[in-house]
């Protein structure tokens, strides 16, 4: 096993609200290897942007890094100086955000933005512009040298989208945090940019942090993939192995929920039942419980903690996947409201 | 059916905007007054540059001409009560004005914009400071403000105007700048900056000031009016530039008892205030229309 590049031990982020703590991200740990692309899903609020954005302490007001480490090379990030840390953002750990309309300055041209976050860490003015060039080619935007001048509105999106991602490669960074990419873009751009992404992954060993809620975006691009829900992990593991055998009632959903072009033309379209919980007063023992078909009266009250299920696949759950095909049907079940294959219900334990 | 195929006409296609600064320059051309203003300003700008180096006649030359004496060929603006000549001192108050009015902005531009982004940007115990002391100088009364550090600063003089109008007129740059920033401050390209190690100083001035520019030129050209308009006031009191130097303000005071028999030696001045007044507010309102996007036609 190499060893890992960045590594994060019970990070806890947390939001002061009126009436309570928001407790977004709760304890997650993982690690990141070195060229490797890690996918990192789940709904709106499940706390996967805060995580990114914990890496490199750019959370915003109110919220704090509690607790926890994060180590890149050694060195916890979270107990840098601010200038130590702004040294190790956009040279060491980069990020894209998810829409490249707002995330590039309006009014500044977009090569001189992409020479900007060289000048940022000491890359002579000369070299920056060469430099830059030779980005804009790489992340294949056509006639690099017309549109180094453009304004970011002279662009699509896909074309500023690859051009914020030549300002995350700019420094060359060990790590590449892509935070939900292509959800402003339209699905043909989409795969283009994906493609791009899992060029660059390979061709420069850049690890890739891929953020999003798609689970096909995962499995275009990741070789491992972290499930999140109520700012907790919930499951990880290879991709292929999670999407052959997810054993987390909350993949498993998931994975249901894509859209599939073979599926019979009456079939319903399968969702999540209910919503994603309140944070400011998360539910008692599996945060996933209220939603679950499988739960049994012990999800109620404990809190499941991640196990092994398989070679390097973990998942935090008391039933787990297995059991609930052999003893709940869940391969053919049609009903899935919470408790509807367990038949447990919050009425009767009470 | 033929017939309105062949009147199918390819129109050219408009080329893209280069920037926001051209497409705002070209919204500003088709706005006539703003336009005229800006001709207006122009040709005093000239006319305070020519004033430097030659004026018909010496601006303080006592008896070049009779005095109270009404316009005349020699004289366009006729003469003062100690028959010195308007038109020239018309011309050395123009330089006066605009340097006021440009300057006074300078300086709130220098002290209202870097404290109105750290405030803003920074929040927190600056930010709490900042806005005290813009509320107490809205609180305060600013002609007495003005009065007191024009007696307080010893010999009057261009210079004293100039501080005295920037330390009661710096609030609305500073409080708009602020505003703009905590606006900015949320944007994701802000975030993005930060994200790729950005230092403050370079988020401030490279990112959210250019974004900020519009809003900051147009308070600014607003203000230029406001000071010109206060320095004649305080002249026109006694308290402005000192004699001989003809302030508009002053000149028009002068005439003041003389208004009878000599009324040019009012009108001539106001007329010229009131002209450069009204085309910076046309220029402001032109620059507020151009660059403000959500005025957009």
């Amino acid at each position: 096993m190499p060893t890992p590049i960045l590594q994060v031990r019970d990070l806890r982020t947390q939001f002061a609200a009126d009436g309570g703590v928001v407790k977004a991200v709760d304890g997650v740990s993982f690690e990141l290897y070195p060229g490797e692309s890690l996918g990192i899903v789940g709904e709106s609020g499940s706390g996967k942007s805060m995580t990114a954005l914990s890496i490199l302490r750019l959370v915003p007001d109110p919220g704090r890094i509690v607790s926890g480490q994060v180590l890149f090379r050694d060195q916890d990030l979270l107990q840098l100086t601010g200038e130590e840390i702004r040294e190790i953002r956009g040279r060491d750990i980069a990020m894209i955000f998810q829409d490249p309309q707002s995330s590039l300055n309006p009014v500044l041209r977009t090569g001189f933005q992409v020479d900007e976050a060289m000048l940022a860490h000491g890359r002579p003015k000369r070299d920056a512009r060469s430099r830059t060039l030779e980005l804009l080619k790489k992340v294949r935007i056509p006639a690099a040298e017309s549109r180094y001048k453009d304004f970011p509105h002279q662009l699509s999106g896909g074309m500023r989208q690859r051009a914020m991602i030549a300002m995350g490669l700019a420094n060359a960074p060990a790590i590449l945090i892509a935070d939900e990419p292509t959800t402003a873009l339209d699905v043909t751009v989409q795969a283009q940019i994906l493609e791009l992404l899992g060029d660059l992954n390979r061709e420069l060993g850049t690890a890739i942090v891929m953020i999003t809620h798609n689970m096909g975006v995962v499995a275009g691009l990741c070789s491992r993939v972290l499930v999140m829900y109520a700012g907790e992990i919930v499951e990880q593991g290879p991709v292929e192995q999670i999407f052959e055998n997810p054993q987390h009632p909350y993949t498993w959903s998931l994975l249901r929920s894509i859209p599939r072009v073979d599926a019979l033309r009456h079939e319903r379209l399968r969702s999540i039942e209910g919503i994603a919980p309140d944070l400011l007063q998360p539910p008692s023992g599996c945060r996933f419980h209220p939603r679950c078909p499988f739960r049994i009266e012990k999800c109620f009250h404990d809190e499941p903690r991640l196990q092994d299920v398989a070679m390097g696949q973990q998942a935090a759950c008391w039933v787990m996947m297995k059991r609930a095909r052999e003893e709940m049907g869940a391969d053919k079940l049609i009903d899935i409201r919470p408790g509807a294959a367990s038949g447990v219900h919050p009425g009767e334990i009470a | 059916m033929a017939a309105t195929a062949a009147a199918v006409v390819v129109r050219p296609v408009t080329p893209v905007q280069a920037s926001l600064w051209s497409d705002a320059w070209r919204r500003l051309r088709r706005n006539r007054l703003a336009l005229a203003g800006a001709i207006y300003l122009a040709f005093l700008i000239v006319v305070a540059l020519v004033a430097l180096v030659h004026t018909p006649y010496p601006m303080a030359g006592v008896a070049v001409a009779t005095p109270y004496s009404g316009p005349s060929a020699a004289h366009w603006f006729g003469a003062d009560n100690l028959g010195r000549d308007v038109f020239s001192r018309v011309m050395v108050g123009a330089q006066i004005s605009l340097t006021v009015g440009i300057g006074t902005q300078l300086i709130i531009l220098a002290v209202g914009v870097p404290i109105g982004l750290a405030a803003g940007y920074f929040k927190g115990w600056f930010d709490s400071i900042v806005s005290f002391f813009v509320n107490v100088f809205y609180g305060v009364p600013d002609l007495l403000v003005a009065l007191l550090l024009v007696v307080l600063l010893g010999h009057p003089g261009l210079d004293k105007i100039i501080i005295a109008i920037s330390v009661t007129r710096w609030m609305d740059m500073t409080r708009l700048v602020r505003g703009q920033t905590l606006a900015l401050r949320e944007r994701e390209f802000v975030e993005a900056a930060r994200a790729s190690g950005a230092k403050p100083f370079k988020i401030l001035f490279g990112h959210i000031l250019p974004n900020a520019l519009g809003p900051v030129i147009v308070q600014a050209t607003f203000g230029v009016p406001a000071a010109i308009l206060f320095e004649a006031f305080l002249s026109f009191l006694g308290l402005g530039v000192p004699a001989p130097q003809p302030s508009w303000g002053s000149m028009a005071a002068d005439g003041l008892s003389a208004i009878r028999i000599a009324p040019h030696m009012v009108i001539a001045p106001s007329i010229a205030l009131s002209l450069t007044l009204m085309a910076f507010n046309f220029l402001g309102d032109g620059l507020r229309d151009a660059l403000d996007p959500r005025s957009r036609r």
